[in-house]
C-alpha cells in the first residue's frame, strides 16, 4: 500500500461518521472546471470518508432558486441532504414547506435572489424556518454582520450555520457564538495555525461543524486540519459529524403554520 | 493523527504572528506541531520584519537559529524603502545560510516587486545564487505572479519562490504562466484556498520539480496544505519531491 494512500493518511476517519455541512452539486458558470454531478460528488466524499453531506444546487445559487430546487429534488440520493434555496415570498415559502425541508441555504445578497433578512422582508420565511428548526446555512459573504445579528436576535430558535467564515474573523465570530447558542459555523476555511484547537480549548466543540466546501476545495484540507488537531476524541467526533446530526435530528419539517 | 510518511522540508514559515488569536506560536511550540506532522525543518522569516521592522525581525531569526539551528532555516527579510538598509542586512546576516535565503513582502511593504528599489537586492541574489521567497497574490498591484518572469530572466542565478503561488485559482494560473516563462521560478504551495485539482494541474504543466511545499505557519495550519499534497492524484515520487527534495536541492543540502 502506498504510504500516501487515503487509508494510510485518513483511515481513522472511517470511524468518525463524517457529515459535511458545506457542499454544492450540479453545473456552475464561474466554477465550471470544478463542478460535480451527484455521482462525482459522492465519489469524492467516499475518497475522504464523508458519509453524508448537506448540499445546495449551483443552479439555485447562480441562476434561479426554483429551478435549482427542482434539480435538487430529482437527485434523491440518501447520502445527500438537500439544502433548498428559499425565497421570502408567500408562494415560495409554501413550495418550500411542501418539500418538508431539513436544511436550506440562504443567499439574500445574490443579485438573482435579492432580498434582505430583515423581518419586514423575510419575517415569514425566517419564522417558518425557526419554528421547524430547519438547519439554515448562510455563507459569510452572503450576509452582513449586522443582518446576521438581527436574525439571531429576532429568531433565537433558528439553527443558523455560518459557512466559509475564513480564518481572520475570530474577533467577530467568538462574541456572537457566546451570545447566541443557536449560531454554528463550519471549518472549511477555518484554517489558521492551531485555530480549531484553540477554539475547542476555549469554547468547546458544540458550535463547530465539519465542512469541506466541495467541490471547490479539496476535502483533504479541512479533514487534515481536523485529523491533526490536538483535541479530545469526543470533540473531534462531535465536529466531524455529531453536531450536524444533532441539528438535523432536531429539524421538524412541516406545513406553514 | 495524520503524519507525513517522509520528513518534510517546509519552505515558508514565520516567527510569531501577533494578530487575530495567536495560540501557542512560540518556536518551541511550533516544534511540537512539526514533530507531530513529521516536518523536519522550517524556513522562517520574522513577521515583525515583513510588516514593520526588518532589522529587529532579523534579530529574532538569528536567536531562533542559534537555539534550534537544525530545525529552522532563516530568511533575511529586507525592506526596500530604507536606503542602504537592505544590503546592510544581507551582509550582516550572511551567516544564516549559504546560499542566502531572502524574503520579500511587496504588499506588506507597499512596494511593487518590479520597483527599482529592489534592484540592488535582486543583483545581490543573482550574485550569490540566493533563494528568494516573495509573497504573491492574484493580480495584485504589488506582487502579481506575472511580474516575475522579467525579474527572473534578468537574474538567472537567483531562484525565486512564488509564495502562495498567487493564492486563488486565477493566481495559480498566473503563477504557472510565470514559471513556464522562466526556469528559476518555483511555486510555493502555502495558502488558505486549496482548490481541488489545482496541484495536479500544476504538476502536469510544470513538473513536480518546480513545486515546493510551504505551510505559512504560524499563520496557517500546516496540516491543510500537507493533506492536499498527500492526497493529490499525482505519483508518490512527485509528492516526495514536493514535500522534501526540491527544497533541499534549492538549499544546497541534498
Amino acid at each position: 500500500m502506498s504510504p500516501f494512500s487515503s487509508e494510510t493518511i485518513f483511515g481513522e476517519a472511517a470511524d468518525w461518521n463524517v457529515w459535511d455541512v458545506n457542499t454544492r452539486v450540479g453545473p456552475s458558470g464561474p466554477n465550471g472546471q470544478l463542478s460535480m454531478d451527484a455521482s462525482a460528488l459522492l465519489g469524492e466524499m467516499s475518497r475522504f470518508y464523508i458519509q453524508r453531506a448537506v448540499t445546495a444546487h449551483w443552479t439555485g445559487v447562480e441562476y434561479d432558486a426554483n429551478v435549482g430546487n427542482e434539480k435538487l429534488a430529482v437527485i434523491n440520493e440518501e447520502r445527500l441532504i438537500p439544502a433548498w434555496t428559499p425565497l421570502p415570498d408567500e408562494e415560495s415559502i409554501e413550495q418550500l414547506a411542501a418539500r418538508r425541508p431539513v436544511a436550506v441555504r440562504l443567499m439574500p445578497r445574490n443579485l438573482n435572489h435579492s432580498w434582505t433578512v430583515t423581518p419586514w422582508c423575510a419575517g415569514d420565511l425566517l419564522d417558518y424556518l425557526a419554528q421547524h428548526r430547519i438547519v439554515t446555512l448562510v455563507a459569510r459573504e452572503d450576509i452582513e454582520w449586522q443582518s446576521l445579528i438581527d436574525v439571531l436576535e429576532n429568531f433565537p430558535q433558528l439553527p443558523l450555520v455560518l459557512l466559509d467564515i475564513g480564518y481572520r474573523f475570530d474577533h467577530y465570530l467568538v462574541p456572537l457564538l457566546r451570545r447566541f447558542p443557536s449560531l454554528h459555523f463550519d471549518c472549511a476555511t477555518y484554517l489558521a495555525y492551531r485555530q480549531l484547537e484553540n477554539f475547542v480549548d476555549r469554547y468547546g466543540p458544540d458550535q463547530l461543524l465539519y465542512g469541506s466546501r466541495l467541490p471547490l476545495f479539496t476535502a483533504a484540507t479541512s479533514l487534515g486540519v481536523l485529523a491533526s488537531a490536538r483535541i479530545a476524541d469526543d470533540a473531534r467526533l462531535a465536529i466531524a459529524g455529531g453536531n450536524l446530526r444533532r441539528l438535523v435530528g432536531a429539524a421538524a419539517p412541516g406545513a406553514v403554520a | 493523527m495524520m503524519r507525513s510518511p517522509i520528513p518534510v522540508m517546509d519552505a515558508h514559515g514565520h516567527l510569531r504572528l501577533h494578530v487575530r488569536f495567536p495560540y501557542k506560536t512560540e518556536p518551541d511550540q511550533m516544534l511540537e506541531v512539526m514533530d507531530a506532522l513529521n516536518i523536519e525543518a522550517l524556513a522562517v522569516t520574522a513577521s515583525l520584519a515583513c510588516w514593520n521592522d526588518a532589522p529587529n525581525g532579523n534579530i529574532e531569526v538569528d536567536e531562533v537559529l542559534r537555539k534550534h539551528g537544525n530545525r529552522f532555516r532563516g530568511y533575511i527579510t529586507v525592506n526596500p524603502h530604507v536606503q542602504g538598509e537592505a544590503l546592510r542586512e544581507l551582509e550582516r546576516w550572511s551567516h544564516f545560510h549559504n546560499p542566502p535565503l531572502i524574503k520579500l513582502h511587496p504588499s506588506a511593504h507597499q512596494c511593487p516587486a518590479n520597483s527599482p528599489k529592489y534592484d540592488a537586492i535582486w543583483d545581490y541574489a543573482n550574485q550569490t545564487g540566493a533563494v528568494v521567497l516573495v509573497h504573491t497574490w492574484d493580480s495584485h498591484a504589488m506582487c502579481n505572479p506575472l511580474m516575475f518572469p522579467a525579474i527572473a530572466k534578468a537574474h538567472p542565478q537567483a531562484n525565486i519562490l512564488l509564495g502562495h503561488s498567487g493564492v486563488t485559482w486565477r493566481g495559480y494560473e498566473q503563477a504557472q504562466e510565470a514559471a513556464t516563462a522562466a526556469p528559476n521560478i518555483y511555486l510555493e504551495l502555502s495558502g488558505s484556498q486549496r482548490n481541488r485539482t489545482m496541484l495536479e494541474r500544476c504538476v502536469n504543466r510544470l513538473g513536480a520539480e518546480r513545486i515546493v511545499y510551504g505551510s505559512d505557519m504560524p499563520a496557517l495550519d500546516p496540516a491543510g496544505t500537507l493533506a492536499d499534497v498527500f492526497t493529490a492524484k499525482i505519483s508518490d515520487d512527485d509528492k516526495e519531491e514536493i514535500l522534501r527534495y526540491n527544497f533541499l536541492r534549492l538549499l544546497g543540502e541534498s
